[in-house]
């Protein structure tokens, strides 16, 4: 066997274990719920944790409730994400473009990173009172709104990281060409900036999930996961309220797959 | 190479606009068909009757209530009145109902009616000029504050149960005798509220314990009235919804044995109790410090418990983990909860026996600007 065959096959058996070892760890995890050991080492019962197979029934007969407030929370999540990642990155284009005060606007803008949701989600649906006569649409906006905040904090840091840390003298290079700002903004501080939009959004896609599902909790219309979450454990159904944990690890795990899918082809592209 | 990523970028952006907008498209329609019926009903608000309030605040979508299993009641009444149960959430403050998003909103008699009429720290000062629509009245009343434990608990500790009554329906008993001395020491025991909405409160919760459900005097404190019990675990099993299947199902096949246990109140009044098996006592209050629960903060000051043997420790609650949990848990003895949330934990398949009844009368109103 030539080096270069043995050295695929070493390749070839580490990514199959790297994928199988955490799998066979989670099947256990779950055989081990599914017996009831895991209920006895965290020493709850069954009403607190109920067996995994008990939660998958519930997703089941409850399919069409759960797709509505499934599609209530990725429509708050989603439109979130855009806008706020959209304010943000226009925010660093603004700070690059005017450093003078472009800086310390950015700095105030990541002050509300640290705001928490609860505080948000409050102040903004009072805000959003006059949006409309319709509950359902005005606490659906005050919902994106709390999203946009957090999602626009992230991206603006980075992005502005993106778009100004450039290689050295890359920016010289562009001046000696006369390149005017918005070629030196479209040729160069574009691209730098992508792998630093993946970077933001790494942060901002989870966290977009869990503002969601928090401001739901506030929310003047009674619609998404994240309350169905807080109606059942507060009156002690807690195998319905696994059903909602269970559909809300899913969507954050699904979305950051399909981020880093897409990171995977753009950042690719980038570095041709 | 370059141009062909930003027309993705591009491309992903619209399309996950495009999926966005097909959520919200729908709801925009409704809001249209709202508007409408909204201005047809506005129209005849001189002097409604209270039918026509529900009716007209259900149609606009403007009836409102905590929801987390405070809903019930008011669920019975719109379908009462033939309407559709839905409401709008209130938060823990009646801003919706200042700022007219609420027309009807749920107040307690003793806590939020008291903030909408006076004009003390945190009120709204609205006055006479508000009116009401009593549960009690309307025949959807449930029964709410009970104190509970485990049907385990009760079983291994029957004197400890029976002492723990006994003291607690003598401390609610002094508490209703003397309201603004009641009111002093939860204010004094790390109140949540003010003192001047504390003394409203004593005075509110004290028509609550001595008033049935048909207005009647109640002279024995603490009693499980068969009629008011089977009345609340019948509405129960009509409104509360549950997604689980199983809880459903078990929740349909509760009777008030299975909920209640009139025997330690029957024996706590008489007196006939032993040496309590337990003696360190914890008691999980359903929400923050206040005169909603001042009979048991009476009977820790004035020794009440330290005469039966018992040393208690009062925990206060507000938090989303509720006093079912904390019961079943064996974190605390004791809980005091409203009967439908009892209900629905023992559905869920928890093992909790209601020990005595304390308020014999729906506390929940609806309030509205007159």
């Amino acid at each position: 066997m030539s080096e270069k065959a043995l050295k695929r096959k070493k390749i070839d058996f580490n990514s199959v274990s790297s994928v199988l070892y955490p799998v066979l760890f989670g099947i256990l995890i779950f055989v081990l719920w599914e017996c009831g050991v895991l209920n006895t080492v965290l020493k709850t019962d069954t009403n607190i944790l109920p067996a995994p197979t008990r939660i998958a029934g519930i997703m089941s007969e409850n399919s069409s409730k759960i797709s509505e407030n499934l599609s209530a929370t990725m429509t708050v999540i989603i439109w979130g994400l855009i806008a706020g990642s959209f304010l943000g990155y226009m925010a660093a284009v603004f700070a690059t473009r005017f450093p003078n005060f472009g800086k310390g606007a950015l700095t105030v803008l990541s002050v509300f990173n640290a705001i928490p949701i609860v505080a948000l989600a409050p102040v903004f649906n009072n805000w959003t009172k006059d949006v409309s006569s319709e509950a359902s649409v005005r606490s659906t906006v005050a919902k994106i709104l709390v999203v946009t905040v957090v999602c626009a904090a992230s991206m603006s840091i980075n992005a502005y990281r993106g778009l100004t840390e450039l290689k050295p003298f890359s920016l010289d290079l562009m001046k000696s060409y006369a390149a005017d700002n918005m070629t030196v903004f479209k040729k160069l501080r574009f691209h730098n900036s992508i792998p630093y939009i993946f970077t933001a959004l790494k942060v901002s896609v989870p966290s977009s999930v869990i503002t969601a599902l928090v401001s739901e909790y506030f929310a003047e219309y009674r619609m998404g996961i994240g309350r169905q979450i807080r109606d059942n454990i507060s009156i002690a159904q807690y195998s319905a309220g696994w059903a909602y944990i269970a559909v809300a690890c899913l969507i954050g795990i699904l979305m950051y797959i399909i981020l880093i899918i897409f990171e995977g082809i753009f950042t690719k592209r980038h570095r041709k | 190479m370059k141009k062909r990523a930003f027309t993705t970028i591009t491309a992903l952006g619209l399309t996950a606009v495009m999926l966005a907008g097909c959520g919200s498209s729908s709801s925009s329609g409704d809001t249209a068909k709202n508007d409408n019926t909204a201005e047809e009903t506005t129209d005849s608000s001189a002097e409604m009757t209270d039918e026509e309030r529900i009716i007209s605040a259900a149609q606009e979508g403007k009836v409102g209530n905590w929801g987390l299993g405070n809903e019930y009641e008011i669920q019975a009444l719109l379908t009462k009145y033939g309407q559709s149960t839905d409401y709008l959430v209130e938060d823990f403050t009646m801003d919706g109902f200042d700022d007219d998003s609420i027309t009807l909103a749920s107040a307690m008699t003793y806590n939020e009616l008291g903030l909408v009429k006076n004009d003390y720290e945190g009120g709204y000062g609205y006055g006479d000029s508000v009116g009401i629509i009593d549960m009690n009245d309307e025949g959807v009343a449930m029964l709410e504050d009970n104190l509970f434990c485990t049907k385990e608990f009760a079983e291994a500790n029957p004197n400890t149960v029976k002492a723990f009554v006994a003291a607690s329906l003598k401390g609610w008993e002094y508490a209703c005798e003397n309201p603004e001395e009641a009111a002093q020491i939860v204010y004094e025991a790390g109140s949540s509220v003010s003192s001047d909405h504390q003394a409203y409160m004593a005075s509110e919760v004290k028509k609550l314990v001595e008033t049935d459900m048909n207005g009647n005097t109640v002279t024995e404190i603490g009693k499980m009235d068969e009629d008011a019990m089977q009345q609340t675990l019948d509405l129960a099993k009509q409104y509360i919804k549950l997604d689980d299947s199983a809880a459903a199902a078990k929740l349909q096949t509760l009777t008030l044995d299975d909920i209640r246990d009139t025997s330690y109140w029957e024996a706590a009044t008489a007196g006939d109790f032993g040496t309590p098996e337990k003696t360190d006592i914890k008691v999980q209050m359903k929400w923050l410090p206040q005169c909603q629960f001042m009979g048991y903060y009476v009977a820790k000051a004035k020794g009440f418990y330290d005469e039966v043997g018992l040393n208690v420790d009062i925990i206060s609650g507000g938090g989303d983990i509720g006093e079912t949990t904390a019961v079943q848990n064996g974190t605390v003895d004791f809980g005091v909860t409203w009967v439908s949330n009892l209900i629905s934990a023992d559905a869920a398949g928890m093992d909790l026996v209601e020990v005595a009844q304390i308020y014999q009368r729906s506390g929940l109103v609806l309030v509205y600007k007159k």
